[in-house]
């Protein structure tokens, strides 16, 4: 049986409703304690991705740090409404250095 | 008796000729001196003759005298207490004759003869009495009720019996047929004590030691071994040991170690109280010190003394525990002699009956029915230090040890360097009486008891492995559940393990105590588990506040151990409340 996983997102209303139009599971949150029981909770129901908005990620660094060492879920930052922190364009330039050995963006 | 002629000296070791009225391990007297010494070879009429006092200006001619009398030891009244030397020699009076250092020939009784002790007969006169029947007692110290016994071999009806205060030697009982009992008696070293029946041993000999007593327990009529490097912690063990053990006689035999080890004895027992008995500890104590610079002929003999000596107070229906500090120096003077001996080198040069005289020596432990009609039960404990040069226990004095101990202290030499103490190795060490003392435990202290063990030594076995893990790949790869194991056997390892020597309380820690401890940080670790199934971080659980608690738990006193019970409902309510903040949604 092919494995199936689903693809979550996680971030304030405004930033991420517009997922919903494709197909992508959207959960909206408003502070850390709740986006820390979100991500934590979809991460064990079988989602293989979860986008998260920087704003939110910043709250729960802890959370965000526990699944680097996993390969699934892969959390990826994206930027919100609000524009970007760089958070996660630098976490994207940190990987790639670990994996290939020097800054190649 | 025929007196016969120095032929040849060689340390302690001397050969002499037209001895053939002698018998092997008769005691003689060497030279004018009257120095003592053991025949422990005769060839035709030549005897070689192990001399227990330094030989310097002995030589060829110098005469030899037979007592005919083996080697042997004078017991009464008067052991308690007291200072030996390898010969049972009392070193407090012949300081008092010859100065701080032993000097040639001198010679002094071992038991008092002018001291007088109050004899109270528990028998009557017209009633039969055997061999270890107890005719009356003496009290010895405050703790220890001297119990006077019918020699062995004797019988017969008492037609006469006293009250009073007489010395040893006082006739204080006369048996019809004219025999005369005193209140000591003398009893070859050589020859184990008798005893009805050998019994099993199953009751622990509680220590007051986390890690002895949880882990690796002894049972009262055990053997025991401390195999362990160069300050490994050898000589604390046995000193605690000496000091907390509940059995109610201990003989320390300090056996070619350092003089001032004996001193410690010397200096710490008196001022420390007995848990069991609220009296200090010399009083139930007898020292037997042969130290490195004592002639090494009686370190042979020393083992032996001390093991008579316990036999004798275990014939009272005592349970006695004798420590030998330590085995290998006894090893080392067998080897010296046998050297000299010219006798056919074993392994590493020690003699080829090491193993058999290492085994007698050790067989004469064990809980036993003794002689006297009333059946009572006596036990003696043995626990024998080894050093084994470089920590390598595959030398033969060890392998010897071990082959007939039941329980292993292996000391370990990183442990000690990282500050852990004792430092028993709890992967390798491991004790035979386990399944007998786990059902014991089970029925007096804790019905969890032994499973709890159990379940703590498999976490220490599992943290082995992850630990090769952790140092191949770094503690981050590790699942949150393997993080958590690590934290629980670390605090296995420092809360409850780890046990200071030198501090008030954590000195000694009765198995109550060891119990609640126990079940403290294994709680750490279920309830752990619990909440980081629910989402709880690793990361919270480390940094609880509570765990400072259980990391102190140990210095709590014994009278307040319910403080223990507290801490582990906090700790429940602190993983709670940890759970209700951070838990996954139930979705």
């Amino acid at each position: 049986m092919i494995c199936m996983f689903k693809i979550a997102v996680v971030g304030d209303k405004d930033s991420i409703l517009a997922f919903k139009a494709l197909g992508v599971d959207v959960f909206t949150v408003c502070d850390s304690e709740e986006a820390r029981r979100t991500v934590d909770t979809i991460a064990r129901n079988n989602y293989g991705i979860i986008f998260i908005t920087e704003q939110i990620a910043s709250l729960i660094p802890d959370t965000i740090e526990r699944y680097d060492n996993e390969i699934i879920p892969a959390v990826i930052l994206i930027p919100s409404n609000q524009g970007t922190l760089n958070i996660g364009m630098k976490r994207i330039n940190e990987n790639v250095e670990k994996a290939v050995g020097s800054n190649i963006l | 008796m025929k007196v016969g002629k120095i032929i040849k000296v060689s340390g302690p070791l001397v050969v002499a000729e037209g001895m053939d009225e002698a018998n092997v391990y008769d005691v003689v007297q060497v030279s004018e001196n009257k120095l003592i010494g053991e025949i422990i070879e005769m060839r035709g009429d030549k005897a070689s003759i192990q001399v227990y006092e330094e030989t310097t200006g002995i030589g060829p001619g110098d005469p030899v005298y037979t007592t005919g009398e083996p080697l042997s030891v004078e017991l009464g009244p008067g052991l308690i207490e007291a200072m030996f030397d390898g010969i049972q020699r009392p070193l407090d009076p012949l300081r008092a004759i010859a100065g701080d250092f032993l000097s040639k020939g001198v010679e002094v009784h071992s038991l008092d003869r002018e001291k007088k002790w109050y004899f109270t007969p528990t028998k009557k006169v017209g009633d039969r009495v055997e061999a270890g029947d107890v005719i009356g007692t003496v009290q010895e110290t405050p703790v220890v009720l001297h119990k006077i016994m019918v020699p062995y071999g004797v019988a017969g009806e008492i037609i006469d019996i006293k009250e009073g205060e007489f010395t040893v030697v006082d006739t204080i009982c006369t048996l019809k047929g004219g025999k005369e009992l005193q209140m000591m008696q003398k009893w070859p070293v050589r020859k184990g004590r008798g005893y009805k029946r050998k019994l099993n041993p199953t009751v622990p000999l509680l220590t007051g030691q986390r890690v002895v007593d949880t882990f690796f327990p002894v049972s009262k009529g055990g053997t025991a071994a401390i195999p362990g490097p160069f300050g490994s912690g050898k000589t604390v063990i046995q000193h605690q040991l000496a000091k907390w053990a509940d059995s109610e006689i201990v003989v320390y035999v300090g056996c070619g170690e350092r003089g001032n080890e004996m001193t410690d004895v010397l200096m710490e027992f008196p001022e420390i109280i007995d848990p069991n008995t609220g009296e200090s500890l010399m009083k139930r104590t007898v020292l037997i010190a042969n130290t490195s610079n004592m002639p090494v002929a009686a370190r042979e003999a020393s083992i032996y003394t001390g093991i008579t000596l316990a036999e004798y107070y275990r014939d009272m229906g005592y349970s006695v525990a004798i420590m030998a500090d330590s085995t290998s120096r006894w090893a080392e003077a067998l080897r010296e002699m046998s050297g000299r001996l010219e006798e056919m080198p074993g392994d590493e040069g020690y003699p080829a009956y090491l193993a058999s005289r290492a085994a007698d020596f050790y067989e004469r432990a064990g809980k036993v029915v003794c002689y006297g009609s009333d059946d009572r039960e006596g036990a003696i404990t043995i626990i024998g230090a080894v050093s084994p040069p470089g920590g390598d226990i595959s030398e033969p004095v060890s392998q010897a040890t071990l082959r007939i101990v039941k329980v292993f202290w292996g000391l370990d030499y990183a442990l000690s360097y990282r500050r852990h103490f004792p430092a028993i190795n709890w992967l390798n060490s491991y004790s035979l009486y386990q399944p007998s003392i786990d059902k014991w435990m089970d029925e007096n202290i804790d019905p969890e008891f032994s499973a709890n063990r159990a379940k703590a030594m498999s976490l220490l076995q599992d943290e082995s492995e992850l630990q090769e893990i952790v140092r191949l790949v770094g503690r981050d790869s590790l699942s949150e559940e393997d993080q958590l194991k690590l934290e629980a056997t670390k605090s296995i390892r420092e809360d409850f393990l780890q046990q200071n020597a030198f501090h008030d309380v954590d000195t000694f820690c009765s198995l109550a105590k060891q119990n609640l401890m126990l079940k403290l940080v294994l709680e750490f670790y279920d309830q752990g588990l619990k909440a980081l199934k629910q989402g709880v971080y690793i990361k919270e659980l480390e940094k609880l506040p509570v765990r400072d608690k259980i990391a102190r738990a140990k210095y709590i006193p014994e009278e307040n151990i319910d403080e223990i019970k507290e801490i582990q409902t906090e700790l429940i309510e602190e993983i709670d409340k940890l759970i209700s903040k951070g838990g996954i949604l139930d979705a």
